[in-house]
């Protein structure tokens, strides 16, 4: 159980952090602002941070779709929260109505970079178990044909 | 070593043969314990004690300290607590797949990816039931595979 959370700790961690270099180095693109050596220890920090709530959410056993997507949706808030904290803390950016919305955003695109990155991988790992299960069974299968 | 399964003739009684240079412990314990093996166990409905076959079972749901064993359309509850069967079907193809069910891998029709690492594994019986995270490992094992790069 601990193994688990921690490897999926990590797996985020390093999702989230991916997430944020990707959306930072756009930021600055667009943005033009000089870069410090401390934000990059920033980065790491807010990517831990963040991955720590999303690794404990995953603990817990959802039964039905509904109670899933109110636990997702807590997550959501939560994440969101927390980088606005972040934000403020580290002087990225002043807490406005208009950063708050492009955080918002933000958090919207590194949530779907990071649920894209592990649905492909689970479809991988879902082939190799249909493979698996039908090769298994198929002996039934045949049998009830 | 080669393991082969062939058909018996309609009535005929299902017969197992070993065939090897000389039979050890360990294979004396196998097939011991596969012949002690119970594939029977009680179902109750409305008040009626029915015999019923772990084979036949879809998956067993804990529901409010009840245990129900769901069949191709029929439930009918159990007498023991989820652990207890977990034990019981250790030797069989059955996997906990959350803190409240255990699935019958062999009524598995598909698996399907569902959001935050948990599987949706779609029954022959056109049911779905979700596999846990923490559970797709155990199934992954069940299933032979190691770790996928």
């Amino acid at each position: 159980m601990i193994k688990e959370f921690l490897i999926s700790l990590l797996h985020y961690f390093m999702d989230i952090t991916t997430a944020v270099l990707i959306a930072a180095a756009i930021y600055m693109t667009f943005f033009g602002q000089p870069m410090e050596s401390s934000i990059l220890w920033e980065i790491l920090f807010s990517g831990f941070i963040t991955a720590l709530p999303t690794a404990v959410l995953i603990c817990f056993d959802t039964k039905s779709e509904k109670h899933s997507l109110i636990l997702w949706s807590i997550h959501f808030l939560l994440i969101y929260v927390i980088t606005l904290f972040l934000l403020n803390m580290f002087g990225w950016c002043s807490i406005t109505p208009v950063s708050a919305l492009i955080t918002f955003f933000a958090i919207i695109f590194i949530y779907l970079f990071t649920c894209l990155a592990h649905y492909i991988n689970d479809e991988k790992h879902v082939l190799l178990m249909n493979q698996q299960l039908k090769k298994r069974y198929s002996i039934d299968k045949n049998k009830s044909e | 070593m080669k393991i082969i399964i062939e058909s018996s003739q309609p009535g005929e009684e299902d017969t197992v043969i070993v065939r090897c240079a000389q039979p050890d412990q360990r294979l004396i314990s196998m097939l011991r314990l596969f012949q002690a093996a119970k594939t029977e166990f009680t179902g109750y409905l409305d008040g009626r004690i029915i015999p019923l076959n772990y084979q036949d079972v879809f998956y067993f749901e804990a529901n409010e300290n009840r245990v129900f064993a769901y069949f191709y359309s029929e439930v009918y509850e159990v007498k023991y607590k989820l652990y207890e069967l977990e034990e019981l079907l250790m030797s069989f193809d059955f996997l906990r797949c959350s803190k409240s069910m255990i699935v019958n891998m062999e009524k598995i029709e598909y698996l399907s990816p569902l959001f935050g690492g948990k599987l949706e594994a779609h029954l022959k019986n056109g049911e779905k039931v979700i596999i846990s995270r923490q559970y797709v490992q155990c199934l992954k094992s069940k299933l032979g595979i190691g770790e996928v790069k």
